[in-house]
Parts: structure tokens; C-alpha cells; sequence
């Protein structure tokens, strides 16, 4: 087996060793650790020895023993004559689960996703704490996917682990009164994880991942646990959706593509056709959420086979929808090159003024690149030009920025208007 | 979002923490001092443990500065600080939080007496395709 087919394995395995160790010791914060520590074993040991015959038990075993030897040297240190609590054996927590795929195991890695996005933590934090506890992430590869330095994400994580335990948070599914707006805090926080990681361009480090997909594999799982949530099928959707797009969004220099001008048959299709199955099994089932909302929007999209085939009304209809749940500026936004592509520029630019007062959104590169585009629609070549170089001032992603400064150029806007669509980044 | 806090001052003589060099600072008295801080080292100690705080550097007196300038013959060295600057960057803090609101809470108690505290979002390399 290859070194990542072993990570694949450890991995995968981390949630219901953690789970195990929970359940028999009942320390949160020291048996996250004592796995972290045992991940780290099994990538210096696999590689070597191989896979052993039960990589479940052998992790549950390295693991207890490290938390047990943690337990004796805080003792130690105490100078306590107390016997370390060794309530239950490392072989019990292996013997009744081995069966890595029962409903039990499953129910728990469910239970610490909802521990790891408890709502006490700040998202970064049940952001950090979901990869490493849930998606068996090290805190390296967590650290370098949002390239700050480890000690920095150690410091998140640990942080993360001692609020938890002043709030007095438990290994208990939550109950099932308080299940909605949890699992909207748990979406949220997949979602980030979904847009917010950087693939590594600099670095080849052995065990860098992509988090969009680390993202769409624990929603995945979430989903396979409750199918019947709306947003969580939602959600999924609109990952897949999003990630279809994946490899026409950028050229090879690292110059972004826009939606209207990417080669639609660079789409995964694949991807594309599980979720836009996922978005029409969720929305007529019940309350439509946020994320089924964007993820229909995002399958309309993926349904156009070119750009100017897109059915903006249905679009406009959706955004819509999407802001009577919950005005927030930036779907106004996108509302607004919705409205703009069924009624024309001016009504969109219409909807856009009052969002030029606001402190916040007036700062916000995105406001002055959309009035850029629907200036440019409207023929204002010169007022487009300026409100592309507002937004160039003021965006903060690298390629983004060169972009725009590329619209703002003076020979750019000689030819015709490709129509560019804001993703909407609901947070 | 990552973004850095930058420290203007003009502390003379130069030195760290600078409120104890700048004329402001040195008209306030000694307890006022003490409490700032402390009121500092708990806003410190609050970030570092969230893992909001990147890293951090106080820097060395801008005659000690190297300038380089480009030139065709390449690269032209002169010694000292830029002459037309009247306050020079003392520091800067590299931190990362959740939000714009969280960055700009964070920054505001940098401020001292004599210093300018400059609050930048830091550019970064990914991006959607809008």
C-alpha cells in the first residue's frame, strides 16, 4: 500500500478511535491529543512495517497508552500517590466495535462533528478542531492549508479544546430540540472549510491535502447520516456543484477565469450530475434553506451548456427567494447581475446604490466590481473603468486583484461585455 | 483573513516599548504607564492563546536601516532612513482572525501615545471565480 493509501487509513480511522477513547476515559481534550499523537506514530510506523491486521485497534492501543502515560507523568508531577485511573482496559475499547462501519461508530463520528462545531467555539476554531479531531488532519497539514505557522494552529486548537471543556460541552448528540440550529453551525463550518483552505502551490510536502475535498467528504458522511436534511443535501450540492468547476476556474499562470468565460467542458460532469440529483431530491421536500437555494442556483448554472443559454429568470427568482430569508449584502449583490441580465444594467445598478452608503459593502471589493460589469453592459465605458479600479484598490485575493486591474485597463473594455457572475459567499 | 498592525512612532531616543520614548508618552506619569501595560500584555496573552497572533517583531532604530534602490547598473546601497519620513515603523504584529470587526477590535487597543497604528488586510493567493 502507498504511504497516502496508509493515510487514507488512519485517517478515516481517527473519528472512532477518538470516539473510543472518549467513551472509555472520558477526557476529551487529553484523548484528542493521545490520537493526534498516535496518527503521528502510524505515519512513522505504517510506512515501515506495513499496515497491521486491525489499524482500528492498533491506533485505540497506541493511543491509551499514551493517554494513560500522560495521566501517570501529570500524577508524577503532583507528587499524588493516587493509582492512575485506569477504568477500562485499551483491549475493551477494541474488541466491541472492530467493525469499523457499524451505526455506532458512525453515530460518533456525527457526535464529535457536533462537538468540534459547538457554538461556543469562533468558526476558525471549529474549523481547526473538525480537521484534526474529525478528518484526522495533523496539525502541519491544518496549519500549512491556512498558511500560518503550526504553533499559531496549536495554539487555535488547544485554545478550541479548553473552551470546550469551561462551557462544559459533552460526547452527546445533541438533543433533538436543538439538532436544527446545530447542524446549521456544523454546515457553516464545513463551508468554510470548503472555501477558505489554499492548496499548497509552493510546497510538495508528502501529506499537503486539498481541503475543498476533505471538505466534501465530511459532508458527505454528515449527509449519509442525515439524508433528510434539506441543507445538508444542500450543502453537499452546492460543494460538488462549486468543485465541478474546479478546473476551468483557473489558467495555468494562476490568472482566474470568470463563469461566463470558462470552458464548460472542463466541467466534471460527474460531480455536476450528483448535485444537481441531491438539489432536486432536497427542494420539494421542505423549508428551503440557504444552501439549497445556492446550490439550485449553481445547478442552473451547471445546466447551461454556454453562457448565454443561462436561465437568468429562474436565477433572479432564486436570489430572490434567497434574500427574503435573509437580506445580507452580499446576495443583494448577486440579486443584482440577476436582475440585470432579465431587466438590463440599469435596474440592477439600481439595486446596488444603497449598498454604496453602507461602511462595510462600500469597502467591499465585490460592490464596485459588479457596478463595474453592469456599467460595462450599459456601455458607460469610462464609469466602468474607474469602478473596476475602486475594486482593484480594495480587493485582497492576489489574482482577483490582477483581474480587475485587467478590466480597469483601457483596452480591455473595447471588446464586448462577457458577464461575469459573483459567487455568493454566504458566511 | 490575515492582517498586519502596523506601529508608527518617532520615539527618541529609539527604543521599546516605544510610549516610554515619545514626548506623549513621557508627559503621562508612571502608574498610567503601568496600567497600559498591563492592559497590553493581557491583550497579547489573549490572542496568542486563541491563535489569533502570527508573530510579531519590534524593530531596530531606522539609522541602522539599509536602502536599496534600483538602478540599471544594479542595486544602489545607501545607509540610514528615509530622510522625508517623520514617523518610522517601529513594529508590526502578523495576526489572523475570524473577521474584519475582530481585526480592527484587535488593532484599536494598539494604539499609544506618539504612535500611529496602521490597520492592513493582507493580500492572499487564492480566489473564486466570481
Amino acid at each position: 500500500m502507498t504511504t497516502a493509501g496508509l493515510e487514507q487509513v488512519w485517517r478515516r480511522c481517527a473519528p472512532d478511535v477518538l470516539a473510543a477513547l472518549v467513551r472509555g476515559y472520558g477526557d476529551f481534550d487529553a484523548a484528542e491529543d493521545a490520537v493526534q499523537e498516535a496518527l503521528l506514530a502510524a505515519a512513522r510506523q505504517w510506512p515501515v512495517d506495513g499496515l497491521p491486521d486491525n489499524p482500528r485497534g492498533w491506533l485505540i492501543r497506541v493511543a491509551s497508552r499514551r493517554l494513560i502515560d500522560q495521566w501517570r507523568s501529570e500524577q508524577a508531577r503532583a507528587g499524588r500517590e493516587q493509582v492512575v485511573a485506569q477504568r477500562v482496559a485499551a483491549d475493551a475499547l477494541v474488541a466491541p466495535a472492530a467493525d469499523a462501519t457499524n451505526d455506532g461508530a458512525r453515530d460518533d463520528s456525527l457526535t464529535l462533528l457536533f462537538l468540534c462545531c459547538h457554538p461556543a467555539l469562533t468558526r476558525p476554531s471549529q474549523v481547526a478542531l473538525t480537521l484534526r479531531a474529525v478528518a484526522g488532519l495533523s496539525t502541519g497539514q491544518i496549519a500549512r492549508a491556512f498558511l500560518v505557522p503550526e504553533t499559531t494552529m496549536a495554539q487555535r486548537i488547544s485554545r478550541a479544546k479548553s473552551r470546550l471543556r469551561q462551557v462544559g460541552a459533552r460526547f452527546s448528540p445533541p438533543a433533538a430540540a436543538e439538532l436544527p440550529d446545530r447542524l446549521v453551525v456544523v454546515a457553516h463550518a464545513l463551508y468554510l472549510v470548503f472555501t477558505e483552505g489554499h492548496t499548497s502551490t509552493t510546497g510538495t510536502a508528502l501529506y499537503d491535502v486539498v481541503l475543498a475535498d476533505e471538505a466534501i467528504r465530511l459532508t458527505r458522511q454528515l449527509y449519509e447520516r442525515l439524508p433528510r436534511s434539506g441543507e445538508v443535501a444542500g450543502l453537499l450540492a452546492l460543494m460538488l456543484l462549486t468543485d465541478a468547476r474546479r478546473a476551468a476556474r483557473s489558467r495555468p499562470d494562476g490568472s482566474l477565469v470568470p463563469l461566463a468565460e470558462q470552458d464548460r467542458t472542463m466541467w466534471d460532469r460527474t460531480r455536476i450530475r450528483e448535485g444537481i440529483t441531491l438539489v432536486e431530491r432536497a427542494l420539494p421536500t421542505g423549508p428551503v434553506g440557504p444552501f439549497q437555494l445556492q446550490a439550485a442556483i449553481a445547478a442552473v448554472h451547471a445546466e447551461a451548456g454556454r453562457a448565454e443559454d443561462t436561465d437568468w429568470t429562474q436565477i433572479e427568482t432564486l436570489y430572490r427567494m434567497l434574500r427574503d430569508l435573509g437580506p445580507n449584502p452580499v446576495v443583494t449583490l448577486n440579486h443584482a447581475v440577476a436582475v440585470a441580465m432579465v431587466d438590463g444594467p440599469n435596474a440592477g445598478l439600481a439595486i446596488l446604490d444603497p449598498l454604496l452608503l453602507d461602511r462595510q459593502m462600500g469597502r467591499h471589493h465585490r460592490l464596485h466590481a459588479v457596478r463595474g460589469h453592469l456599467l460595462e453592459m450599459d456601455g458607460r465605458v469610462e464609469d466602468a473603468r474607474s469602478a473596476y479600479a475602486i475594486a482593484a484598490r480594495l480587493a485582497t485575493s492576489i489574482p482577483e486583484q490582477r483581474y480587475l486591474n485587467t478590466k480597469s485597463a483601457p483596452r480591455q473594455l473595447v471588446r464586448p461585455a462577457a458577464v461575469p457572475v459573483p459567487e455568493d459567499q454566504l458566511s | 483573513m490575515k492582517y498586519v498592525i502596523l506601529i508608527h512612532a518617532n520615539p527618541d531616543p529609539w527604543g521599546h516599548p516605544t510610549s516610554i520614548y515619545t514626548p506623549e508618552g513621557r508627559a503621562l506619569p508612571q502608574e498610567q504607564h503601568e496600567e497600559m501595560d498591563r492592559q497590553f500584555e493581557a491583550l497579547l496573552t489573549e490572542i496568542s492563546a486563541a491563535g489569533e497572533l502570527v508573530t510579531a517583531e519590534a524593530l531596530a532604530d531606522p539609522a541602522s536601516a539599509t536602502l536599496y534602490a534600483w538602478s540599471a547598473d544594479g542595486a544602489l546601497a545607501t545607509e540610514g532612513p528615509y530622510a522625508e519620513a517623520k514617523e518610522h515603523l517601529a513594529g508590526f504584529f502578523l495576526i489572523d482572525c475570524a473577521s474584519r470587526e475582530r481585526a480592527e477590535e484587535i488593532a484599536a487597543q494598539f494604539a499609544g501615545p506618539g504612535s500611529a497604528v496602521e490597520l492592513r488586510p493582507a493580500m492572499w493567493p487564492g480566489g473564486d471565480d466570481q
